[in-house]
């Protein structure tokens, strides 16, 4: 799991380099960490996010409450 | 709806997030050089919603109403949540007469055909510095075992 250390945090999180990433096998657990959160059937983690634009508050369980929600995660690279 | 997490290739133009102001600044730069027409949440500077989640770069979920876990990709194809969603959303309203709908899961693996050259012109935008650590990943890459 490369720089044990530092995962849990904001610097481990938002590594400088991808390559130094891959190379400590961090990409490996991140895919570990996908099998590993909740399956389908399983009730949903929420979470409070500002949006971006307005700032406002949005908090995820209000989408999802009267329609399907798709998510999806994504960078600028 | 949009998640914003942390940058995978960070580069020379977009670097690794350290403040919440610059992560908000690269999630405008998304959204206008992508042209992300959807509401953009953006995440925390720890990525407390992208651990949760899972932490792959662009994944794709589904949370049904109500709020449980309907599909879940580990990469993105519109095309297969498209047809995913179709069937989802017909399970709800298109069973036969004196029947209901009673949910299995499945996981199957799929494929995608990336372009190396041109994903690397893409990663280019960010400076030399992402398409060089993407060249020493792929080196990585083919140096590890098979899973």
């Amino acid at each position: 799991m490369g720089e044990a250390d530092n995962r849990g945090g904001a610097a481990g999180y938002n590594y400088a380099h991808f390559d130094d990433y891959v190379a400590a096998g961090d990409d490996a657990a991140d895919e570990a960490a996908f099998w590993a959160s909740p399956r389908a059937g399983q009730r949903a983690p929420d979470f409070t996010l500002p949006r971006l634009g307005d700032g406002a508050d949005v908090t995820i369980s209000d989408l999802w409450r009267s329609k399907p929600l798709v998510m999806e995660f994504g960078s600028f690279t | 709806m949009f998640i914003y997490t942390r940058e995978a290739h960070p580069g020379e133009n977009v670097p690794g997030h350290d403040s919440f102001e610059r992560k908000l600044a690269c999630a405008k730069l998304l959204r206008e050089e992508a042209g992300i027409g959807r509401d953009i949440l953006v995440d925390d500077l720890d990525g407390t919603m992208h651990r949760a989640y899972g932490l792959m770069p662009n994944m794709t979920w589904v949370i049904g109403r109500g709020g449980r876990v309907a599909y879940k990709a580990n990469w993105t194809s519109a095309a297969n949540v498209e047809a995913f969603l179709a069937r989802f959303l017909a399970a709800g309203s298109e069973h036969p007469t004196g029947t209901m709908p009673v949910m299995y899961e499945t996981q199957q693996a799929e494929f995608r055909y990336p372009d190396r050259k041109r994903f690397t012109e893409h990663l280019s935008r960010n400076g030399p510095q992402a398409a060089a650590e993407f060249e020493r990943a792929q080196q990585l890459w083919a140096g590890r075992p098979p899973p």
